[in-house]
């Protein structure tokens, strides 16, 4: 009896000792990761970034440029990963019958009010954020527009000067990739695929 | 054990939570900062005139628009029997109004315009945005515009005592409310007010012409919309003498029913209304009395815009 008795109370031990070790190491894990997210994700945000496009098939033609002064966007360091994202209704006309088409017709901006990207920095590293000067890198990720996602790559140009990272990425986007339907009496005025300019800054103090 | 499972779970949860917070994407989405900061409402009306009436709209800043209203002749004259479908229920009977105009807006909240409106009859339009419908930073649920409009008949035919300039100016002015209650339909109230410098001698003539009026737009599709304006007269239209010493009693009511078409560089509305007139003084003053729909018009409104400022400044 006596022996099954501490033959039970040993077990018990043994599972609180387990219980313990158990939650200490779980703590740990949790500690490790909250430190990780904390210490490790040096992260930059901007509130400001500069989208500018010109559909127009002459390009010297400005009555079609149109231009946000609102999106936003995010880097983090550790991993070169990029996130964007810029309200449709931001982009701002030269002719303000465009515009109009633009949201009401065209990118449909009530259904979809966002334009994001989400992808990795390619030969980036967090040394270049450290010295002044140009870098060519480029960028692979996926695009969203207008609901429809699609692989993108593209070259970036990264300047550093006093403090600030400054991306810039000229890309095309074309309209029937993103199923936004142009009309026939348009569609001669505009080129096939719509130079995009991205202008990004980050202020990295 | 229960207790280890659950603290699993609870890391589970916690690591899952961290994971979270590495998708870029999903961060900025649920920010306020990466919302608009004023969603301004826009196209309330697809024009700046709902048919005939002024609308909220006003062309975009730094653009100049050229706008036509033409207003054929009657629909049908019982006299003219079957040549009605010659003169094609009015567009080929020879009678129309025609109102060109240009306006400008230098700032967001100002438009300049100068119209000839037929009949040497100049007019000149003064615009303001004094509310736009917005959410965001603001709450606003109505879009309010005042408009001002000055009528010059510089007519020789037109009687003056002693000639006077100023007799031959009237004016409008309207405060118009609009709100776009969803994509497909948007309402406005205007309330107006007339004053002629000059009218007949006579009791129920008035200086002063106030009206109540209602339009709305229901789209039909994205280029395509049904247009309708009512505006009722509340005094001066029964019994009224006339510049010729006549009485006459004026139609209180104006009404129009339109379709909104826009090509994308256009847009086109086509309309049939009880007035004949192309000035705005004129239908919500001296309308005269329509028996029957056949006395009615069709007509047409055109505008184009240009981009005269950029605003926008390639980097």
């Amino acid at each position: 009896m006596r022996k099954g008795q501490n033959h039970n109370t040993l077990k018990q031990l043994q599972v609180n000792l387990k219980n313990f070790t158990m939650k200490k190491i779980l703590l740990v894990i949790i500690l490790f990761f909250a430190a990780f997210a904390g210490l490790h994700a040096q992260t930059y945000k901007t509130r400001d970034g500069n989208i500018y496009f010109n559909p127009n098939k002459n390009q010297n033609n400005k009555e079609y440029s149109a231009l946000s002064k609102e999106a936003t966007a995010v880097l983090k360091v550790e991993t070169s990963e990029v996130a964007l994202l810029v309200p449709m209704k931001s982009f701002h006309f030269n002719n303000a019958l465009l515009e109009e088409h633009f949201n009401e017709n065209y990118l449909h901006t009530n259904k979809y009010p966002n334009g994001t990207y989400k992808g990795k920095l390619i030969g980036f590293d967090k040394a270049m954020l450290t010295k002044d000067g140009e870098y060519k890198i480029s960028s692979e990720g996926r695009m969203e527009l207008h609901g429809v996602t699609k692989d993108f790559k593209s070259p970036v140009l990264l300047t550093v000067k006093g403090g600030v990272a400054t991306f810039k990425c000229d890309f095309p986007v074309k309209a029937a990739d993103y199923n936004i339907e142009i009309p026939e009496l348009v569609k001669p005025k505009l080129m096939e695929s719509t130079p995009l300019n991205a202008t990004i800054s980050f202020k990295m103090n | 054990m229960k207790r280890i499972a659950l603290l699993s779970l609870a890391s589970l949860f916690f690591a899952g939570s961290t994971f979270a917070q590495d998708d870029l994407l999903a961060d900025l989405k649920s920010e306020d900062s990466a919302k608009i900061k004023e969603n301004i409402t826009i196209a309330t009306f697809k024009s700046t005139r709902i048919i005939n009436m002024q609308s909220v709209e006003m062309t975009g800043a730094g653009n100049l628009q050229f706008m036509i209203i033409h207003h054929f002749g009657s629909l049908w004259d019982d006299k003219e029997g079957g040549s009605n479908f010659g003169r094609l229920f009015g567009i080929n009977s020879g009678v129309a109004n025609t109102y060109m105009s240009f306006d400008y807006t230098p700032v967001r909240w100002l438009n300049l315009g100068i119209g000839f409106a037929g009949f040497s009859t100049l007019e000149g339009t003064a615009k303001f945005k004094i509310l736009r419908q917005q959410s965001g930073v603001h709450n606003y649920p109505v879009s309010v515009v005042w408009v001002s409009q000055a009528n010059f008949n510089s007519s020789k035919s037109f009687e003056s005592p002693n000639d006077l300039y100023w007799n031959r100016l009237s004016y409008v002015h309207q405060l118009l409310i609009a709100r776009k209650f969803s994509n497909k339909f948007s309402l406005q109230f205007i309330p107006s007010m007339i004053h002629r410098n000059i009218v007949a001698y006579g009791i129920e003539n008035a200086h002063n012409i106030y009206s109540l009026g209602i339009g709305g737009r229901i789209k039909l599709r994205e280029k395509t919309a049904l247009t309708f304006e009512y505006s009722r007269q509340l005094n001066m239209y029964e019994n009224v003498i006339d510049k010729t010493g006549e009485i006459v009693s004026y139609s209180p009511n104006l009404f129009s029913f339109g379709y909104d078409w826009d090509t994308g560089g256009h847009i086109f509305q086509f309309f049939l209304t009880n007035s004949l007139f192309a000035t705005n003084v004129a239908q919500l003053s001296v309308n005269p009395v329509k028996d029957n729909i056949g006395q009615w018009s069709l007509g047409f409104n055109l505008n184009r815009s240009y981009s005269v400022k950029h605003k926008v400044k390639t980097q």
